[in-house]
Order: structure tokens, then C-alpha cells, then sequence
């Protein structure tokens, strides 16, 4: 629900030349789905730290909404990106020795920010992704459910923008695919905005808009047929 | 949060034990240290207690406060036995008795002294009652005797025995948690006359050897010396006389005195140790300065286990630091996923003092049972109680370590704080 606008980003990295960044103009609507691809080295990541407010850009403007992110300290962008972030990783990044409920709880516990409300909805959730126990400790889960959880988990307190970075990398085809499938059903569900860096080509398949990075530079910005 | 601690614990339960045990132990040695010099204090203060003013032959004051009170064998000089008719006799004196070491029995000092000192320095009978007969005797409260039994004393811990001597065992004293518990007790007279001294009431016998006020050692070192006396003035049936009279009493090592105020006791003091014949001590006065030198050594001690201490507070931070270098991606995904960084310090914070904290107590637990059961071998051997208490500074200490180690757990969480969540994501 949330739109994008950047201008004049720019990520530079001391003792690197060439910037590691560099986006004059890039837009996306509220509820847009994005592909971002490129090989190793050519900004995905940065790109993903800049916009999650993980990273603050050397120069330019992230905006959200309205709210340059760039702009915001680094307690504020934590809290920002808390309340508006849906964060899947490839690794999962699960905490073993918790439940898959606890894991989906954990960063909205921390924030101090679980109520009784929350709670019933991680349940909820955790069903919606295809989980029937919630009690189970991750470590158990096979990397399928595992990356379910975090899907999940993602999406607790209700982003208006899911990331995801690389989310099928690390799963077998069948599982990447059913997770693919997961992502972009709940982005529409919830209307959320979604950007996925991904290398999957039946994942990019099914994302209208795709921008291709290269030398941290933007290849190639297209909105499907 | 404090299910993802101990979630978080239990997947290093190795590092987390070794943490704890490092801790509990530097903490251990120096609470152990600390509570058994204190409860060495506390004991000789005891055992001190009721030994107010000690009056002896001129010699070594360390030495007498030490046969006298703590019963360690010593040869003393035997002091002029109108000494303690004096004494008797001085308005300033609430009571004075005699008191006389040489016999053992089976590594049991024999100590002859007087029904009165008996009642006054202990806190009554578990059994049987006061010796009343030359041949009676009472015993400590760790003497492993019965009333009825006979036993005959010998002259040094592994002296001839004074064969013809028998005494009777009346009474078993309640426990005083002083070295006299294990000591057995029988009359002075009893004591005299094993040894042959005249005390001016038996003039009807017949002594080959007269050693009336002579200044012969009552000590048990004087192996040298001829031991051919016959007892003969010992009779186990003769009633008690406490009541002596000037020019009939043998020497003793020596008196115990009890004075009436306590200027009196200072008075009591100068008259006795300003003469040549003499020397009055304050066993207090005495054991003080005793822990001075103590004091320094205990010293040399908590500075050892302070050291530990820092010792291990260093291995502990490297340890740690290093942990959080592990740990960068979880911590660096925790903030990707919006936890603020306030949540992250007090999350790294408390798993570490926790397990300090854990530490601590063991370790506090720990130094109190070694020190425990230190006390009890040294009143197993010496018969002398050595309470192991904490008092009001060993809070005082705990939460200075316990401050310390608050704030050495912070440096780790500061770490954590800082971390980049993108640099913890990509290493």
C-alpha cells in the first residue's frame, strides 16, 4: 500500500570508485509487484538495504508515502521499517529453540508492540501459509515450512511493502514454487506493495514490473505486457 | 524476550556452564577466603571470651594466651603459688583460679583448676556433675568419655604414665565451641599432688622431693627431669580444700582472674606486670595484635583473589566479544526485522548478566560451604567452634560485583547496539 519513489540515490562504499548504487529516478505505485534481478555485485542488495531503510544512501531520497527514509535517524528507520517493512530472507534467519509461533512473534515482541490481537494472528497466519502446528520447533521444520514461517512472520503487523530477498534461492523447485505463489497471493490479499530479488525465472514470470540491474545501474525498467 | 534468552541459552548450554562455573569459582575463593578469616576472628574472640585478665611467671605473653585459652602445649615457667592467695584476697578480684596443664590423656590435656572456674566459664552439666573429690574429674564436651569412667592421666602427650593415678569421670560439660571442650578437668590439688607438690595441708607425708614454689616446670617438654616422685600425696578419695592460705601453695603456670570493674582490671594489670615475679596479659589484647599479622595476611590472600577475579572478568569479556562477532547475522536479522536496537542491547545485557549473576551466587554458595566445612575439620582437631557468618559488608561487597558486573556485561551489549544491521547481515 505503500508507493516508492527514489531520486538522485546514490551508495558509494570508501576506497570503491564506481558507486555502488546509482538510481536517478525509480517509481513504483502503491501495490505494485517488482522483480529486481542482475548478477552478483550489480546493487540487489544495496538496492534492498536502501530501501528498507537498512541502509542510508550516501546521497538522494527514499521516499515512501511521503516520508524520505533517508532522511529519518537510525532508531527511527528501525521503528519505521518495523511498523511498514515485511522482511523475507533467503536464509530465513529462524531462531531455533522457539516455536514457529514464537519465531513469527519475536521481532513484534521485541518491539514491545505484541498484544493479544497479534498473537491470534500469528496463528492465523501460520495456518494461512499451510502450517497446522504452530507449537512446533523450527528446528524440526524441513526448509519449506521453514521459509513459510518467515513468510509469516513477514507478515504480522501488517506491512504495506513486502521484501523479499532471494526467498526460492535456498528451496528445491516444488517449494520454491508454492512459496512463490504464497508471496504474491498474500501481496494481493493484502494489497501490500511486493519487491522480490530473485534469480527464479518462473518467480520474475509472474511480477508485472521488472527492473534489471547491472554496475549498480538500472539495466533495464519494464512493466509487462 | 525472556523465552528467546533461554531458548537462546539452552543452544549454548556448553559456553554457558563453563561461564557460570568460571565465575562461581573466582567468586568462591575469595568469599571463602573473607569467611574463614572472619570466622577465625570470631572463634578466638570466643574462645577468649571468658579469659579476661591471665596472670603468669615472667615469659613469652603470646605463649601463655595461647596455652591458656587455646590449651597448646607449652612448657611454661610455674609462677609462686601465694600469687594466687593474693589474689584471692584482693577487693578488686571477683575470683581467680588456678590453672594447670602437664597431664594428658590420650591427647586430651589434663587441666587442674578449681570447681569455681569450672562454673563460671562454662554453661552447666549434660551430665553427671562437678568433680568433688581429689580423684573426680569433669570432661569437655568433645572428650569421648562417660560419667563412671577411669582413666589415668600421663605426664606429657606421650609421657610416662602416672600409673598409681586414677580419676573418675562425674560430669560431661554442655559444649562451649572452645578449645576446652577438649580438655578434661580435675581439681589443682589433684594436679599438685600427682606431681608431688606440697600444698601444706598433708604434712603427715613423707616427700622425698619438695617442690613447693620452686619454679619446676609443670610443662610436659622437661622429659629430662627426674620423674621418681610417688604420687604419695595423691589420694582419690580426699575431699576438695579451695581455701589456701599464704606459704602453702605450690606454683602454678597460670591464674585465671576474673576482676571486679573494668578499671580494676586495667589496675589489676599494672600491679601484676610491673614486677619481676609476674606478668598480667589481656588475652584480647593479645589475639588483636595476633590478627594484625593475620590481617596482613589475609590480605595477601583477597589481593590473590581479586586477582582471579579480574583474571576471569577479562577471560569472560573476550570470550563474550568474541560471541558477538559469532553472533552478527542473528543480530543483524533481528534489526532487518524491525527489533530496535534498545531491545537488541538489553537482550545481549541480560543474557550475560544472568549468567554471571547465576555465577555469583554459586560461587557465593560455594565459598560459604568450603569455609563451612573447613570450620568443621579445625573444630574436629582443635576442639574450637569457628562460626562462619556473613555480616553487613559481604552484602556491601556482592553488590559491588554485582554492580561491576552489570557494567561489564554492558561493553558486549554496546557492541551489539552498534552493530550495522547490513554489515551483521552480510558477513
Amino acid at each position: 500500500m505503500l508507493a516508492l519513489t527514489l531520486s538522485g540515490v546514490e551508495v558509494r562504499f570508501p576506497g570503491l570508485d564506481s558507486p555502488a548504487l546509482r538510481i536517478s529516478e525509480l517509481t513504483l505505485p502503491a501495490g505494485g509487484r517488482m522483480s529486481v534481478s542482475g548478477p552478483s555485485g550489480s546493487g540487489k542488495s544495496t538496492l534492498v538495504n536502501v530501501i528498507t531503510g537498512l541502509e542510508r544512501p550516501t546521497s538522494g531520497q527514499v521516499i515512501w508515502n511521503g516520508t524520505d527514509i533517508a532522511a529519518l535517524s537510525e532508531a527511527a528507520r528501525d521503528s519505521w521499517r518495523g511498523a511498514n517493512i515485511g522482511l523475507v530472507m533467503q536464509d530465513f534467519h529462524l531462531f531455533p529453540g522457539l516455536s514457529a509461533l514464537d519465531n513469527v512473534l519475536l521481532p513484534a515482541r521485541l518491539a514491545r508492540v505484541a498484544d493479544r490481537a497479534m498473537v491470534a494472528r500469528a496463528g492465523e497466519l501460520l495456518a494461512e501459509v499451510g502450517l497446522t502446528r504452530p507449537g512446533q520447533g523450527v528446528e524440526t521444520m524441513s526448509r519449506g515450512e521453514m521459509q513459510r514461517v518467515a513468510v509469516a512472520r513477514a507478515l504480522l503487523r501488517r506491512p504495506g511493502v513486502i521484501v523479499a530477498d532471494e526467498p526460492t534461492a535456498s528451496l528445491d523447485a516444488a517449494n520454491g514454487a508454492a512459496i512463490g505463489a504464497l508471496l504474491i497471493g498474500l501481496a494481493e490479499e493484502t494489497g501490500a506493495t511486493l519487491i522480490v530479488v530473485s534469480h527464479d525465472p518462473g518467480l520474475i514470470a509472474r511480477l508485472p514490473r521488472r527492473l534489471t540491474l547491472a554496475g549498480g545501474l538500472v539495466q533495464h525498467n519494464e512493466e509487462a505486457a | 524476550m525472556l523465552r528467546f534468552i533461554l531458548a537462546d541459552l539452552g543452544r549454548m548450554k556448553a559456553g554457558a556452564v563453563v561461564v557460570i562455573l568460571l565465575v562461581a569459582l573466582a567468586v568462591a575463593l575469595g568469599t571463602s577466603v573473607t569467611l574463614q578469616e572472619r570466622a577465625l576472628r570470631l572463634g578466638s574472640a570466643r574462645a577468649a571470651d571468658k579469659f579476661d585478665l591471665v596472670i603468669g611467671a615472667p615469659g613469652s605473653e603470646t605463649q601463655l594466651v595461647l596455652s591458656t585459652v587455646f590449651l597448646q602445649p607449652a612448657a611454661l615457667p610455674l609462677l609462686a603459688g601465694d600469687v594466687l592467695a593474693d589474689l584471692q584476697h584482693d577487693p578488686r578480684v571477683a575470683w581467680a583460679a588456678p590453672v594447670g596443664f602437664g597431664d594428658f590423656y590420650r591427647g586430651h590435656p589434663v587441666i587442674g583448676t578449681t570447681t569455681q572456674l569450672v562454673t563460671e566459664t562454662t554453661t552447666g552439666f549434660a551430665e553427671g556433675a562437678i568433680f568433688a573429690a581429689e580423684g573426680e574429674a569433669v570432661v569437655g564436651a568433645m572428650v569421648g568419655l562417660a560419667v563412671g569412667d577411669r582413666i589415668t592421666p600421663t605426664h606429657g602427650e606421650i609421657g610416662h604414665g602416672h600409673d598409681d593415678v586414677q580419676y573418675r569421670v562425674t560430669g560431661r560439660l554442655h559444649p562451649t565451641g572452645t578449645p576446652w571442650d577438649r580438655a578434661i578437668l580435675v581439681p589443682i590439688q589433684a594436679v599438685w599432688h600427682v606431681h608431688g607438690m606440697d600444698t601444706g595441708h598433708d604434712h603427715d607425708e613423707d616427700h622425698a622431693h619438695d617442690h613447693a614454689g620452686d619454679g619446676h616446670e609443670a610443662g610436659h617438654a622437661d622429659e629430662d627431669h627426674d620423674h621418681d616422685e610417688d604420687h604419695g600425696g595423691f589420694d582419690a578419695e580426699r575431699p576438695l580444700d579451695e581455701h589456701w592460705h599464704e606459704g602453702e601453695i605450690p606454683g602454678v603456670p597460670a591464674i585465671l582472674v576474673k576482676p571486679a570493674t573494668i578499671a580494676d582490671a586495667y589496675k589489676l594489670r599494672q600491679d601484676y606486670r610491673g614486677n619481676e615475679a609476674t606478668q598480667a596479659v589481656f588475652p584480647a589484647e593479645v589475639l588483636t595484635s595476633l590478627y594484625g599479622t593475620l590481617g596482613d595476611a589475609r590480605q595477601v590472600l583477597a589481593a590473590i583473589a581479586g586477582a582471579a577475579q579480574a583474571l576471569v572478568a577479562m577471560a569472560l569479556l573476550l570470550l563474550v566479544m568474541s560471541h558477538i562477532g559469532q553472533r552478527r547475522r542473528q543480530i543483524g536479522a533481528l534489526r532487518a526485522l524491525g527489533a530496535p536496537r534498545g531491545s537488541i542491547f538489553a537482550l545481549v545485557w541480560t543474557e550475560l548478566f544472568a549468567l554471571i549473576a547465576c555465577g555469583v551466587l554459586l560461587g557465593l554458595v560455594g565459598g560459604y560451604l568450603a569455609a563451612q566445612m573447613l570450620s568443621a575439620e579445625i573444630a574436629r582437631r582443635q576442639g574450637f567452634a569457628l562460626p562462619v557468618e556473613f555480616s553487613g559488608s559481604d552484602v556491601a561487597g556482592l553488590a559491588v560485583l554485582l554492580v561491576i558486573s552489570a557494567l561489564l556485561a554492558m561493553l558486549p551489549a554496546w557492541t551489539a547496539y552498534r552493530q550495522s544491521p547490513v554489515a551483521s547481515l552480510r558477513g
